[in-house]
């Protein structure tokens, strides 16, 4: 592991915000000061911004909590069998709510959910302590945000943007080599590498949202995030667009001069383009200008099959060197705000984008936690376990976490083993450091190359997790107060419902939530196939969201299929590029066709219902091509045809092309006939 | 200790109260200072911020100090 100036930053900033938390807390007489020092771990981040944000929603959700403890505990401590429903249910709806949003956002609700079950559960005994405990929560645990956050945002603070930009590029250059490798048709489907890209455009988004938390001086360009996405999103599937386009090409005939001669030259520029020298997104070379022209001049005039391809291959290609220029723009206007002074595309204002969710796994979820919950508080109550409490509180705030791992078992594992290695300091520190020290000095300088450590493995990629719950259970082993008390049964007894609580949540979350990824993979691409044959009924939905959700959901799917091992279902069913070439084909046939006449536009509708009937036909199990979809477009085709071409006609055209391209078995060709009305 | 507000009952530490109130008035501040691309002058923007905040904590604090300190955090107060 290397020990760069980064890594140094971060861990000196941590200890630092660790140190003075506790000072705080020991100064101002707070009840568990280790509470604090939890908290400081938990927001660390070496990124100043995803630390601010995580700070803020850390205390909204704390509070929202601690007030909700408030509420349901003075009425139901007498009723405990309500009490444990009440609070499993509370942390079950938390989850769901933030299982919605893969934003920052969601981590409010998480702390909401279990802060009721840590203050909840803690005072059932001492009813009226609940009032001063959800407040010292509450305090302990702004104390160490605080620190945090300034600690942080002091030191050597690191933003969130020099990462981003690092990774824009890494994005941008595969995009290249992908149109470079794919029209020179030497490419084997990239799937990881299309995983990746995926990731990364959602990545893009949930990043961005820690920017606006970040220090002042790094400027907030949302609009132009949200257009480099849209961008990135649409470049894989204009690429494979041309890929498809010219395989029926050549299996139409042998390919013509031109169209080798603009294949050539956009290969050719996109290899070459410069990184990012703030060039214009006009400067795109004229002679592949030309050569697209040439392309489409040599192809105008005509409806056989091979010349309507022609024409596509031009439309694609020209819209993928739009798009490649464009995000290499913006890739540009992001790293250099004030930089460059010449004006570039026009940005679209920034929405409000979903990324794509899973109800029914939220669903899941929500319901192991609140069993979860409920199983601890039943040992708890039947079996008279005085740290039952802890296990309740643990299997809530398990369940919450486990939520959104892939593997519970493997982080349980992992976190029993920090527990195993962190007692055993934490039990030296208690039994034989701390009765020979006193005052502050001497405690700040004994923890210090322990506390050193465990930043220093927090920032490191590897050991991130392990060093977190090393961290955490030291804080938690300690239990630092502000006088020396040892007591060695309850130093094993509350570690031991620690460790229950979790194994419960482990349990409870493998039972309702373990899916096959597979048919995980199958389901996330029907609620795509849903959307798709969604986007006929609703004209008017924003297609760039719905570019993104699919991108997103792309990624999803890839991600599962090859944790799976199963490459090979990527095929006739299960093929997002192909999803997202037919919707944004079609979205451009409903925006053009409403610019033409009223009988042109009709003929256009049996097309958009045919396509939404094969999908949804796809959704329940049918083959994707039919023979209805085929003589649908078709007829569009020979309608199209008939008028004179100006650019919206041949949009529409194009459209229609593309989509006969997806729709139809390979091979098929469209033969020009006279329209039938 | 430095007086009290009290909200229906439950005693808030008026230093609480101010130093939330000067978080607010920073938060616009900054606003403002970003818009007119002030930042760009600042080497440490994560340095100046907390510096600003606790200018203008003490600012408030100054300019609150008739209506909630008591007496002897006056008398510290003027030196």
């Amino acid at each position: 592991m290397q020990l760069t100036g980064k890594t140094v930053a971060f861990v000196v900033a941590n200890t630092a915000a660790v140190l003075m938390a506790l000072y705080i807390a020991f100064a101002s007489d707070l009840e568990r000061p280790y509470w604090a020092v939890f908290t400081v771990f938990i927001v660390a981040n070496p990124l100043t911004g995803a630390v601010r944000s995580k700070t803020v929603f850390r205390m909204l959700g704390t509070v929202t909590g601690a007030a909700m403890a408030l509420l349901l505990i003075p009425p139901l401590v007498d009723a405990p069998v309500l009490l444990c429903l009440a609070i499993s249910l509370w942390i079950g709806l938390c989850l769901y709510v933030s299982l919605q949003d893969r934003r920052p956002h969601s981590y409010a609700f998480v702390l909401a959910g279990y802060t009721a079950a840590i203050v909840g559960f803690s005072v059932v005994n001492t009813p009226n302590a609940i009032f001063d405990t959800a407040v010292a929560r509450v305090e302990e645990i702004s104390v160490g945000l605080v620190c945090a956050a300034v600690a942080h945002s002091v030191i050597f603070p690191q933003n969130v943007l020099e990462g981003l930009t690092e990774r824009i590029d890494r994005a941008l250059r595969r995009c290249r080599t992908w149109i470079t490798e794919a029209l020179a048709a030497t490419q084997s489907s990239d799937l990881e590498g299309q995983q990746q890209l995926s990731k990364l455009v959602s990545d893009l988004q949930i990043l961005y949202e820690h920017v606006s938390f970040e220090t002042s001086d790094v400027p907030r360009n949302a609009s132009v995030v949200g257009a480099l996405q849209d961008r990135l999103a649409l470049i894989l599937p204009r690429v494979s667009g041309v890929q498809t386009a010219l395989a029926a090409l050549s299996a139409a005939g042998p390919i013509t001069r031109s169209t080798l001669q603009a294949i050539e030259a956009v290969s050719h520029w996109a290899r070459a383009t410069p990184g990012a020298h703030g060039a214009p997104p006009s400067d795109t070379g004229s002679e592949v200008r030309a050569a697209l022209a040439r392309l489409t001049a040599e192809s105008e005039n005509g409806a056989e099959w091979s010349l309507l391809l022609q024409r596509t291959i031009a439309t694609q290609l020209e819209e993928l060197l739009t798009e490649l220029s464009e995000a290499v723009w913006l890739a540009d206007a992001l790293k250099n705000p004030y930089g460059t002074s010449v004006t570039g595309p026009r940005l679209e204002p920034p929405s409000r984008r979903a990324l794509s969710t899973d109800r029914g796994l939220a669903l899941r979820s929500a319901f192991a936690a609140v069993v979860g919950t409920l199983i601890a508080c039943a040992l708890w109550i039947q079996g008279s376990w005085p740290e039952g409490a802890v296990a309740a509180q643990f299997a809530g705030i398990g369940c919450t976490l486990f939520a959104t791992v892939d593997k519970p078992p493997k982080v349980l594992f992992v976190g029993i083993v920090g527990v195993l290695l962190a007692l055993p300091m934490a039990a030296l520190y208690q039994f034989a450091i701390f009765p020979r020290i006193d005052g502050f000095p001497s405690l700040a300088l004994v923890l210090t190359p322990t506390l050193l450590l465990f930043s220093w493995m927090q920032a490191s990629e590897r050991l991130a997790v392990m060093g977190f719950l090393l961290a955490i259970s030291f804080a938690g082993g300690l239990a630092l107060q502000e006088s020396y008390r040892p007591d060695f049964a309850s130093f094993v007894n509350t570690n031991t419902g620690e460790i229950a609580g979790l194994a419960i949540a482990a349990v409870v979350t493998l039972i309702f939530t373990t899916i096959d990824p597979v048919w995980n993979a199958v389901r996330i691409s029907r609620a795509g196939w849903h959307e798709v044959a969604r986007l006929v009924e609703r004209p008017n939905s924003d297609i760039r969201q719905w570019t993104l959700r699919m991108f997103d959901r792309l990624g999803l799917v890839l991600q599962r299929l090859l944790a799976a091992k199963r490459k090979d279902l990527v095929g006739p069913r299960i093929d997002g590029l192909r999803d997202l070439r037919v919707g944004i084909n079609l979205a451009t046939l409903q925006r053009s066709s409403e610019a033409l006449p009223a009988a042109v536009r009709h003929s256009m509708s049996p097309v958009l219902n045919a396509v939404a009937d094969a999908y949804l036909g796809l959704a329940r199990d049918k083959a994707l091509a039919g023979a209805g979809t085929e003589r649908a477009i078709d007829q569009g085709l020979a309608v199209l045809g008939a008028q004179a071409p100006t650019r919206t006609v041949e949009d529409a055209l194009t459209a229609l092309v593309g989509l006969r391209l997806d729709l139809t078995a390979f091979g098929s060709r469209y033969l020009p006939q006279p329209v039938h009305s | 200790m430095i007086g009290e507000i009290q909200v229906d009952g439950v005693l808030i530490p008026a230093l609480l109260a101010l130093a939330v109130e000067a978080y607010l008035v920073l938060f616009v501040l900054r606003a403002i200072l970003r818009r007119l691309h002030f930042y760009r002058l600042v080497w440490h923007a994560g340095l100046f911020d907390t510096a600003l905040y606790v200018v203008i904590l003490w600012l408030t604090a100054l300019v609150s100090t008739p209506f909630v300190l008591q007496e002897w955090a006056l008398r510290w107060l003027r030196g």
